[in-house]
């Protein structure tokens, strides 16, 4: 295996999505004449922005005119269960109406309300009709426009780039080293600084998650495995409604738009646990209302598992087509199923990673020259639960802030430098995995038995004689991972070693998760723990922070930054 | 509601996947590799070749990321057609199939081949930059963030479907015209370069134009529909292909360019006659030095093989000419009505 040597950089970003790509934007903005790059796993018009559907949350006012940033910051702050820091959410929600802005006044396709202004409608857990989408491609169309307006600036891309580890010494990174994906070259990237982008790892849960394959937790396996702490990992996030057989979701906007959702008995079963907001309550007790009426045997029977029904029909066609077109394409063509005629096949699915990278409200993390932003991150804003339409407006408003301060800090830093050495030593344990002899282990058995045990032991509904079996099976599978062989030995495009790598990077992180899950005696938000069904502010009202310590994960703490809102119990 | 959908899912059929093979480092040329696996009702053709990767042959090298249709990373080719693997049903497929139980997997094409099923995306991503494939806002970046343009429901319609492309490049794969020309534009990025020409906020109509109307770009497809008809997210290419064209015309007139004087000289021949009068039609286009110093060797040649078209004189009306006329001019003025309504 080869390896080559990049020219310094200011400022590497890893990941391009609607994150990255907003750094790289801002960056240029900031300083100009700092040289950038994008290091991205597959091209940034395939980033798994594009799957966001529903939209983004600003307090515009273009639907409800009373609606105020104030009010938005509540019903974040609230949606988290009280975890979320209230001086990064006033952030996230001041910046809102000024980012969407700046989207539309570069040529995002927002739809539009009778008076021309950009369209808004309802999402679970917010006071005001406040998310501003495009159809049911908000993602996809945001996505392209930050595509095209980088590639109109310049913005230098390396597309199929892996990104390694980071190169630390000392307290700061030197920069990174990747794998060309096209030539199987590592490749180093010294840089003043690195800002990491590369999305959630909500994919560990392989089967039972609607993310992409490649959502995998790249940046935050990275940054871990380089002593940063990661923030309130144990808090993933079940979207209510995936559908049965894939775990692909069918977006909020759908209950925004009015839709049902219905048990075997015909009931409107969310009459039980949100008598108000009905079907758009918040995410986690909607998805915990799903699997409480699948527990107690009101939910459907099938061979691909038990299921409850989304109802759309009464909406009719029309709104079906011109609202959701993408969805009812998608329930055609992964479920068989038309919804303008029969009910949706859904059950709750991992859908969003809340925790991340401990980043402060700047995007700075622990180690001077390294910023993360968006899924990949926890600042915290989302706290203990996200609401439908803050992330998309995460990655956008801390993608941005990210951008601009790498660019304003670059200069602080000396420039990367990252040796041969340690290039060496990076290529070893690559071939290590590639030539491997003996007894060794299968990476699609072990990325299986992953997704079940979190499925299983570390799912909606927690306990701590289930989390210690998930505990102990990830040991075991990390273990058995030192043997996982790769099969596939050439160096031009080897996906199987980039999935062998992508799975060392789910074991580092579920190791993070299930030891928060299992500390965290108390139920909050998506964290609901059967032996612990209470909030428990007086123990509990802080981060977690998992940080590596030879190898293996040690956990800490942090208080959560208070403001304006006390502490209220949360209902709806 | 029972649940008539499940009782399918049992049934399973012995399927054979034959998969395009090149590792440009041992192979000199490409070859094919069967894989028979069953598979059920249900199942897409990635998730099929996600099994044979994992359970039969890793070396198997695609690109797959979202697996619900909207990255588009998963373009190939399945029994001869451009689409994505992870919206395509094997029974499917199959049920269409010339050979029984047999799906042949190909990378796409006109793009560079990489390694089995990738192809390099990057021709793409050049001809996305020299297009100018964005908004180029006519609003400077200072002010951006304050206020929004005020954009009506109409003007929204007029980009959405186009909005919808996700660059899979399955009609960049079925063009005709890129498998003998790589340098055509292509019908992905006229579809992107349409989508900015009926923007309001952009600024740079008439300069992505200009470059649109230059050889290699608008005027050299030949309307075979193959684009559209493989488009994935059924986008109707060609009525942006007609639109650039349309606007190219209105905004340039019709001596700008041979390919908007080609389509002139075909508009009057079929007024006139219902009929194409082939002889002077190169000259139409491309003058009289063009076609003297291009296509002189190849009139020789038709002349000797007596293949000659008939001069013009010789040329006779279609039957009927005079309700063709009269239908003729209906539809130019319906045409005509139609762009001015869009314009209000």
């Amino acid at each position: 295996m080869r390896f080559e040597r990049m020219k310094p950089f200011d400022i590497v970003i890893v990941g391009g999505g609607g994150a990255g790509l907003y750094a790289a934007m801002e960056a240029m903005k900031t300083n100009p004449s700092l040289n950038i790059a994008v290091l991205s796993k597959v091209y940034p018009n395939r980033s798994h922005t594009s799957a966001a559907q529903g939209g983004a949350n600003a307090a515009l006012g273009n639907k409800a005119k009373d609606d105020t940033v104030e009010m938005h910051i509540f019903d974040t702050i609230k949606g988290s269960d009280y975890l979320a820091d209230q001086d990064a959410v006033d952030v996230l929600c001041s910046e809102a109406p000024k980012i969407i802005r700046e989207l539309e006044n570069m040529g995002t396709p927002w739809s539009r309300m009778d008076d021309n202004t950009i369209a808004q409608r309802p999402f679970g857990g917010a006071g005001r009709p406040r998310c501003c989408y495009c159809a049911d491609k908000t993602g996809h169309t945001i996505l392209q426009t930050l595509y095209e307006q980088c590639l109109k600036k310049g913005v230098i891309f390396f597309n199929e780039y892996f990104a390694l580890n980071l190169s630390v010494k000392g307290s700061r990174s030197r920069g990174l080293v990747a794998i060309n994906m096209k030539t199987g070259r590592l490749e180093a990237f010294p840089a003043r600084t690195v800002i990491l982008a590369t999305g959630g790892y909500a994919k560990m849960y392989w089967n039972r998650s609607s993310n992409a394959a490649g959502n995998t937790g790249d940046g935050q396996a990275l940054a871990y495995r380089a002593g940063i702490p990661m923030k309130d990992m144990e808090f993933v996030q079940f979207h209510p409604t995936g559908l049965r057989k894939s775990g692909l979701l069918v977006t909020e906007g759908a209950r925004g738009e009015g839709g049902y959702l219905i048990n075997k008995n015909g009931e409107r079963f969310m009459a039980r646990y949100a008598k108000e907001k009905m079907e758009l309550g918040p995410r986690d007790l909607v998805s915990r209302s799903l699997e409480t009426e699948i527990l107690e045997g009101r939910g459907f029977d099938s061979p691909a598992g038990k299921y409850l029904h989304l109802d759309l029909t009464h909406l009719g066609a029309d709104l079906i087509k011109s609202r959701l077109p993408q969805i009812r394409e998608m329930c055609m063509q992964f479920e068989g199923v038309d919804p303008i005629e029969e009910p949706i096949p859904v059950r709750p699915t991992a859908h969003y990673s809340m925790g991340g990278i401990d980043t402060d409200n700047l995007t700075r993390t622990v180690m001077s020259g390294v910023y993360a932003a968006g899924e990949c991150a926890c600042v915290s804003v989302h706290g203990a639960n996200r609401l439908g339409g803050n992330s998309l407006l995460d990655i956008l408003v801390f993608g941005r802030i990210a951008g601009h301060t790498a660019a304003e800090e670059a200069g602080r830093f000396e420039p990367g430098n990252i040796s041969e050495a340690e290039l060496k030593l990076n290529t070893d344990e690559i071939r290590g995995s590639m030539h491997s002899s003996g007894h060794y282990e299968r990476y699609g058995e072990l990325r299986e038995e992953l997704g079940q045990t979190l499925a299983l032991n570390v799912g909606i509904f927690r306990e701590a004689s289930l989390l210690k079996k998930g505990m102990q099976d990830i040991a075991e599978l990390r273990e058995r991972f030192k043997r996982v062989r790769v099969f596939d030995t050439s160096d031009v495009f080897n996906t199987n070693l980039l999935q062998v790598l992508e799975l060392r990077n789910m074991l580092d992180l579920a190791e993070t998760v299930a030891a928060g899950a299992f500390a965290r005696e108390e139920s909050r938000g998506s964290h609901t723990r059967v032996d612990f069904p209470v909030r428990d502010d007086a123990k509990w009202h802080k981060h977690t922070l998992a940080t590596m310590v030879k190898g293996d994960v040690s956990l800490g703490e942090k208080p959560v930054t208070m403001g304006r809102y006390e502490l209220q119990e949360r209902t709806y | 509601m029972t649940v008539p959908i499940d009782q399918h899912t049992e049934l399973k059929q012995d399927v054979t996947f034959r998969i395009f093979r090149f590792n440009p480092q041992v192979d000199s040329k490409p070859y094919f590799d069967d894989y028979t696996i069953p598979v059920e009702r249900g199942i897409t053709v990635l998730r099929s070749l996600n099994y044979i990767k994992e359970h039969i042959d890793a070396s198997i090298s695609f690109r797959a990321f979202c697996q619900a249709g909207i990255c588009g990373s998963c373009g190939m080719r399945i029994n001869g057609l451009s689409q994505l693997a992870c919206t395509t049903q094997v029974w499917e497929v199959l049920a269409k199939s010339r050979e029984p139980a047999l799906i042949k997997v190909e990378p796409l094409r006109n793009l560079p081949l990489i390694k089995d099923l990738i192809v390099d995306m990057d021709p793409l991503v050049d001809k996305m930059k020299h297009y100018s494939n964005w908004v180029d806002s006519t609003m400077p970046e200072s002010s951006m963030g304050k206020k929004e343009f005020l954009i009506s429901e109409e003007e929204f319609l007029r980009y959405d479907k186009a909005t919808d492309c996700i660059l899979c490049a399955s009609c960049v794969s079925e063009c005709t015209i890129l498998r003998a020309n790589k340098e055509y534009v292509s019908p992905a990025v006229l579809l992107k370069s349409y989508r900015m020409n009926v923007d309001s906020r952009d600024a740079l109509h008439a300069l992505r134009l200009a470059e649109l109307v230059k050889d290699h770009g608008v005027w050299d497809c030949t309307h075979c529909y193959r684009c559209q008809e493989s488009c994935v997210k059924s986008i109707p290419i060609m009525d942006a292909i007609h639109g650039i064209r349309e606007e190219a015309i209105t905004l340039r007139g019709l001596k700008d360019t041979s390919g908007s004087k080609h389509a002139e000289a075909f508009m009057s021949d079929i007024e006139k006659k219902g009929k194409l009068v082939e002889a002077t039609l190169p000259i139409r286009t491309n003058g009289v030095l063009w076609t003297l110093q291009n296509l002189l060797p190849m009139a020789v040649k038709m002349i000797m093989k007596h293949r000659t078209p008939p001069p013009p004189p010789l040329v006779k009306s279609s039957k009927g000419i005079k309700v063709f006329r009269e239908l003729f001019r209906e539809m130019t003025e319906h045409v005509k009505q139609d762009h001015k309504s869009h314009k209000k």
